[in-house]
Order: C-alpha cells, then structure tokens, then sequence
C-alpha cells in the first residue's frame, strides 16, 4: 500500500487535451458503433437466410449465408479489438471520471455485456470455423445462428441502457430506473430497426459496387444482382419504421431532456439534423428508385412503383427544407425577424415540423410499404431475372448503402453534442475527466463551474 | 372399411355405458336424443395431418371463453354491482375467501392469456391464408368475435370500481364523447348521464354480463358450424406440391376426401389437405394437451399474482395517472404520437377504424393465388408492418408509463 501511496502524486493526465481526446474517442466509437451494428443486424440476416436456404432450397441464400458468416466472423474480430481499445484505452486513460461512474452506477448490465461478449465468441466460432460440418445438422446450425442474434440483442439492449443513462439519467442507486429511464426503450427500438437497416444496407453496398467493377460473368452477375435488392430490401424494409420510431424517440428526449431536444431541433444542432433528414429522404427514395428501375431493367414497367418514387423525391424536398435562412432559432429572434422571407423575416413555412415535415415522414412510411409491397409482388411472381441489374440500379445501392452509414455516424455526432457540455446530462462535464484529486468539500468546484448542476464522483456513488 | 369400424369402436368406448341400470338409463336417452350419433357427428371429421399442433389454437380460445364464464359465474355469488359495494365485495373476496379470490385470479388471467391465444389463432389463420375462399365468413365471425372479447376486456376491466377502474370507465366514456355527430348522445348512454355515475357501472355491468356475451356466444356457434361446414384449411404445408399435381391426381385426391372435404367453392387443389388425420383422437389430443396446460398456467397465475385491487375508486384524486389494461397499450400509445388536436380523431377513430375495416375485408382484399405466405406478398408485406408497429406501440407506451 504505501508504495501505491508514493507512486499516487504521479498520477497527472495522460497529456492529451480535451479536444483530441474527444476527436480520438468520436472516431474510434463511430467505428465500432457501425461494426456493431453490422454484427447485430447481420446475425439475423444470417439466420433468415440460412432458413430460407435450408427450407427453400436456395442456392443463392446458401451462398450468401457462407460468405456472410466469413465476413461477421472477420469484422467482429476487428469491431470486438475496438471496442476493447476504447474501452481499456481511451475511456480508462482520459475519461476516467466518467467511465468509472459509468461503470459504478451500471455495474451489473456492463458485467452481463461483458459476459455476453464470451456468448457471441462461442456462437460464432463454430459456425465460422466449420460451417460445412455444422450444415449436416441444418437445424443445429439455424439454431446457433437465432441464439447468435439473440445475444447480440441482449448486448445491444444492455449498453443502450448506458447510452440512454447518459441522456435522460435517473437517481444513482435506484437500478431499475437507470437501466429503463425515459429514452432506454425508444433508443433500443431505434437501434434495433436501423442495425438490420444498416446490415443490409451494407450488403447492398458490396453488391453495387461489385455490379459496376468486377461482376461480369453472368453467374457471378446474377448472384450479386440477387444479393444487391435482397441486402436493399432488408435496409429500406427496416428503415420504414424509422420516422416513427425517431419521433417517439424526439418526444422523450424532449420531455425529458429539454436542452439537448431544443439543441438539436432548433438550436446549434439543428442544421445537423437538417442533414440527417436529408439523409433519411436519400435513402427512401434512393431505395424506392432502385426498385422501381430494378423491375423495369426485367422489362416489367410499374407506373406505381413510378408513382411511389416520385411522391418519395417530393417528400425529400420537403424535408430537406430548413425551417429558416438563420443556424439556430435563436438567431432569428436576435435579428428580430420571426416571419416568413417574404415578409422580410428568416422563417420558410414549408421547412415547419407540424404540419410539413411530419407529412413527409409519413409520405416516406406509406409510399415505402407500397413500393417493397410492390417490388416482391414481382419477386414472388418470377418476374424478376437475376443478372439484369444496370448501372443506375448499382449506383442507387451504394447510394443507400453510403448514406444509411453517415445517417448513423451522424447521428452518433448529434446525441453526443446534444448532451454538450456534458457527458452525463446535468451530472457529468467533459472537462478534467483526469483530474485525481479528491472533490473538496466546499462544493461542486472538480468539474467546472456549472452552476446548480449535482456533479457525480465515483466516491458519491460508495453507499 | 377397418378404418371405419376401428373408429367406430373408439367413439363406442367413449359412449358405451359401464353396466345395467347406466345400460338402460343411457339406451332411454339415446333414443329420445340421438347422443350417439351426436357423438359420432362431432368426433368423426377428417383434419390436415400436418401443422396439428398450430390448428389446437382454436379450440384453446374457446376453452379459455368457456372457462371465463364458469368463473364470471361464481364471480357473481358475491360480486355487487352498485358503486358502494363494487369495491367492497371484491375486497372481501381478496382478504377473506381465498376460493373466490382464486376464481378472481383466474377470471383475470384468463383473459389476459385469452388476449395472447386469440391473437397467436389469428395470426396463424393470416399466415396460412385460411380465410380464403369458401372460409371468408368465418374469417369475417372471427375479427367481431376478436372485437367482441376486447369489448368485454375494457368492460370488465371498469367492474372492480376501484381507482384504475373508475379512470378508466373515465377515459373512456371521455374518448366516447369525440365520436363524430352524435358522440355526447353515445357518452350519456354508456354513463346513465352527463357524469360518471352509478348508472355508469350499471350499464358496464350489464353490457359486460348480458350484452356482449349475447353476442358471443351464437357468434362462437356460427364459427364454429362455418369451421365444420368447410373443414379446417390447415396451412401451406398441407398443400405442398399441389401445384405439381396432374389432373387426373387431384380428381384422385378430391374422390379419396374424406367430409367435410373437399372445402366447396375453393381454388384448384386447396379444396383437400395433402395428407388427412382423424379429428379423434388425434387432433382431440392436442388439443386437450395444449387447453390442459393454459387452463394450469392461468390456475398457477391466479395463486402467484392474484387479481390485485387498487384502492377505492376516489373521483377528487387529482393525482392518479391512470394506465390502460396492457392489450390496450397500443391504443393508448397512438394517442400521444399526434399533435393534441388530431390525436383522439386519429388516434381513436380514423386509424383503428381503417384498421378494423381492412382486417375485416382481408379475404376480399387478397387475391394473391397461393397460400404460401412468400408468395403472398400483398397482404403479408403490410400486416408485417402493422404487427411490428403495434410490438413498438406497445413497448413505447410501457417505457412511458414507468417513467411518469
């Protein structure tokens, strides 16, 4: 003890400022948020397609399944070593304060995340390393893959009770309300939709950029053109429930976490989330557009399917409208100028929420189950041949594919700064997270001076 | 002809008398009734071989509605109807009758897992296309008899009168009043006038008692007379291969039918099951297998969580949140996704009634020619969403509720 004790004065911060270190960790969380989320949503698409090969007889499914497995086994090697690198580096190393209050108050759902890890190595492993000897026993094999998706779940359900803590926080020692505070449910579901969104969304990425570079013979053609609309069903299938499901998730953050709504919906983020819709509007009618032309390269014309894309590029635009010529609300107030351009004020009408851009996101829901409806009315019917795909059709998946992927980075980029300066809403500040010093007792001086914000030391956290 | 008379011989196990006095007694009212050949009627029928245990989902929901009216019954021996003693009698039956507070319990539990099971048949006979012709009737019977059991749900969930009932009875008659022209008139019927009242419970009771089970009870005789007329469909697995079949093998197959197949009028090769089992035993079987064990998971409900009750119903409380029995969370979450204005028109009227219409209308609106369901795309494709959206509705509106 009293050699720690003589070591302790030289534990000053890692010499690294606030700024990099916050560079360093929103890089290196971006990164292994989006292999996350192509794990999670990749383990499911696994599965189902597994089944369908097994059931259906599908040679295509079964190819698919063997090299989806190959590439989930390689990115959760890589995905897993970030995520142990931010959390042993990066979080220990210069957000100490944070991570261990983090770790206190949530001990128990990291530990079972923690433990979930060992779960998803004993999943993968065997179906990765002896995939032909497991598809003796198809059903064995199936069942592996459902647990597989199963524990990725639960790892995802128990670290956005972290992320969720960190938005709308609750009393420190009551568990309960911590692990299913006001956002936990709305970001679970967020999640749990645009995983499998991006999933597939990435699938169809590989398979465009495979349709304009290197497929060129027929069987091969055929097989990435199958894979390219079965990866961009899966992402703008799952991406339908998105506006709602992110309007459920706006409402909570705005009731219960007021700052960080107004910060994103009109304040210094909202240009931010001006672009995120703009993303969401390219994705559906990027996707509506591929299925629309991707019938019509089989030579079927879909005058509805025409229909859908179009009712899509409207609503596009009208979402992608700003509600003002100014960054923030504020700023239209401080030029005194909250009337419409043409009466020489800063306010676009048409850039509103209620009642503008709520019909687009509608517009988007409606006229997506229409076209996916439409587009496998075909698909069930034979009409499609495979192989057919053309270059607008491989430029529209790596459209989708390129923009669900900075749709999540970006959105990543909001919620952290929408909680800015904190890293615990009201609890916790970004600056000193390594200052070692014992809080006085005077008051809240360690962490900055926020007035009447309750800052949490790890040792308030000691009942 | 063996198969025939080895038949006949277990419905004569069944139906043959133990001795003498009971030989005679019974011969007496086999002639003035015909019990054996009613016997013979309800167990000789001819089923889908495969997919048997899916198919017992039916006859499970009427063993639950049969069990919520034997435990209604005995409910009533000391439940009071009035809004002095609502409260009291069911208070006493939690603290001093522990049979009745069991029969309580299961009344409870009963229905909620009546909720799931109805729900579970549903989907089921959606996925195998079951409504399709000539069954689009009964599929029609099904959704008023589904609609029905929600009606007697949010009845009787206003009997206890204590505080979530009486905000409930509250709410709803509330939303009642925003039914487009003639909405104040319907609130002042089901409440007995301008406020809640005695009347109020007066009129649920009755409506929870006599109205809706009045309804129900011949509805569940129609689908079931339907369910007999055209046979059970079964599902696409009974069916593999039929379109492979040559003519001269379905004309085969509808000779060797056995009643009540061949299902008239329906699509080519969906009018015989592949494969056929007998009613009895084998399908009986499963089915008693899968109501057996309902009936003792709701028994265990009812002795591990009861029925609880809250506290007397208080009309001055101001601060009671009152929260929808769970199968209503849906609903309930719908109200607050829409701006104050359109949120009970939308959320209570124009969506679920679209809703209701559509699910109504779903064998005419399918025209889709298989059954399977991946080549079903028009119908499966939406109702996906549709039971995706009402999972998250549901999951959003529990977030919500515990953290008020």
């Amino acid at each position: 003890m009293h050699l720690l004790g003589a070591l302790a004065p030289q534990l000053t911060p890692v010499p690294i400022s606030t700024g990099v270190a916050t560079i360093l960790v929103a890089v290196i969380m971006t990164m292994h948020v989006q292999f996350a989320a192509w794990q999670q949503g990749g383990y499911i698409i696994l599965a189902v397609s597994d089944f369908m090969g097994w059931k259906r007889k599908s040679e295509h499914h079964d190819r698919f399944s063997r090299g989806l497995v190959t590439m989930l086994g390689a990115s959760f090697a890589l995905g897993g070593s970030l995520a142990i690198f931010a959390v042993v580096i990066l979080f220990t190393g210069l957000w100490s304060h944070f991570w261990v209050t983090l770790l206190r108050v949530l001990f128990w759902p990291l530990l079972a995340e923690a433990a979930a890890f060992v779960g998803e190595i004993a999943c993968l492993y065997p179906l990765y390393a002896r995939w032909e000897q497991l598809g003796r026993v198809r059903g064995l094999r199936v069942g592996l893959e459902v647990l597989l998706f199963v524990n990725a779940s639960i790892q995802m359900l128990l670290i956005n009770m972290v992320a969720s803590y960190m938005l709308t926080p609750r009393p420190a020692f009551n568990l309960p309300l911590i692990m299913f505070n006001p956002t936990m449910i709305p970001l679970e579901i967020h999640r749990f939709v645009g995983n499998i969104a991006f999933a597939g969304a990435i699938i169809a990425l590989v398979a465009g950029i495979r349709l304009l570079r290197r497929a060129k013979a027929p069987q091969l053609r055929a097989y990435v053109d199958w894979m390219g609309q079965y990866g961009l069903v899966w992402a703008i299938g799952f991406t339908i429930a998105q506006p709602l499901v992110g309007w459920e998730y706006a409402k909570e953050i705005q009731l219960h976490a007021y700052a960080s709504w107004y910060d994103m919906m009109l304040g210094g983020l909202s240009v931010a989330f001006l672009f995120q819709v703009f993303l969401l509007g390219l994705i559906f009618t990027g996707g509506i557009f591929y299925l629309w032309r991707r019938v019509r390269a089989s030579g079927f014309r879909s005058p509805a399917l025409a229909v859908c894309t179009a009712l899509s590029f409207l609503a596009w635009l009208l979402i992608s409208t700003p509600s003002s010529l100014a960054w923030s609300y504020e700023s239209v107030f401080a030029a005194n100028a909250n009337v419409p351009i043409w009466q020489g004020g800063l306010l676009i009408p048409w850039g509103a929420m209620i009642p503008w851009k709520l019909t687009a996101l509608v517009t988007f829901t409606g006229v997506a189950i229409v076209a996916i409806t439409l587009y496998l009315k075909h698909v069930s019917r034979g009409r499609l041949h495979w192989g057919d795909a053309g270059k607008s059709q491989a430029v529209a998946l790596i459209a989708v594919g390129v923009s669900i992927s900075l749709i999540m980075a970006l959105m990543g980029y909001i919620r952290e700064n929408s909680r800015g300066p904190f890293l615990i809403t009201n609890h916790m500040l970004i600056n000193q997270q390594q200052d070692f010093t014992p809080p006085s007792a005077s008051g809240p001086a360690l962490n900055g001076p926020a007035s009447g914000v309750s800052i949490i030391m790890p040792s308030d956290l000691h009942p | 002809m063996a198969e025939e008379l080895e038949r006949s011989v277990l419905v004569g196990r069944l139906t043959r008398p133990i001795s003498g006095l009971m030989a005679t007694t019974y011969r007496w009212v086999d002639e003035r009734l015909g019990v054996t050949d009613l016997v013979h009627q309800l167990l000789y029928e001819a089923v889908p071989r495969r997919g048997a245990w899916a198919y017992s989902l039916g006859s499970a929901t009427l063993i639950l509605i049969v069990l919520q009216i034997v435990t209604g019954m005995f409910l009533l021996w000391t439940y009071v109807p009035s809004t002095t003693e609502a409260w009291l009698s069911l208070n006493f039956i939690e603290h001093h009758d522990e049979f009745a507070a069991i029969v309580r319990g299961m009344h409870l539990w009963g229905a909620y897992i009546l909720f799931v099971v109805i729900g579970l048949h549903m989907v089921r006979t959606f996925v195998s296309g079951s409504y399709k012709k000539p069954r689009e009737l009964n599929w029609i019977v099904g959704v008023v008899l589904f609609l029905l059991v929600l009606g007697l749900g949010i009845t009787g969930a206003m009997l206890p009168w204590d505080q979530a009932a009486y905000w409930t009875a509250t709410v709803v008659t509330h939303v009642v009043d925003y039914f487009p022209i003639f909405g104040t008139q319907l609130q002042e019927i089901l409440r007995g006038g301008p406020q809640m009242g005695p009347a109020t419970l007066t009129r649920f009771f009755a409506i929870h008692i006599w109205l809706l089970p009045a309804l129900l009870v011949p509805l569940i005789g129609l689908h079931l007379i339907l369910l007999r007329r055209h046979g059970e469909h079964g599902s696409w697995v009974n069916y593999e291969g039929v379109e492979e079949e040559t003519e001269a093998e379905r004309a085969e197959r509808m000779a060797r039918a056995e009643a009540p197949y061949p299902a008239l009028p329906s699509d080519p090769g969906y009018a015989v099951p592949m494969d056929l089992d007998d009613f009895f035993p084998s399908q009986v079987f499963k089915d008693a297998l899968v109501s057996f064990g309902l009936v003792l998971l709701i028994f265990i409900m009812a002795i591990v969580i009861g029925a609880p009750i809250e506290r007397a119903a208080n009309p001055a409380a101001l601060n009671y949140v009152p929260t929808p029995e769970w199968f209503f969370l849906p609903l309930d979450q719908l109200l607050v996704q829409f701006p104050q204005a359109w949120m009970i028109p939308v959320g209570v009227f124009i969506l679920p009634g679209i809703g209701t219409t559509l699910l109504i209308l779903v064998p005419f609106l399918d025209r889709t020619p298989g059954r399977q369901p991946w080549r079903r795309p028009e119908v499966m494709v939406p109702a996906l969403f549709v039971l995706l959206f009402l999972i998250f509705e549901a999951m959003l509106a529990v977030n919500r509720l515990f953290n008020l």
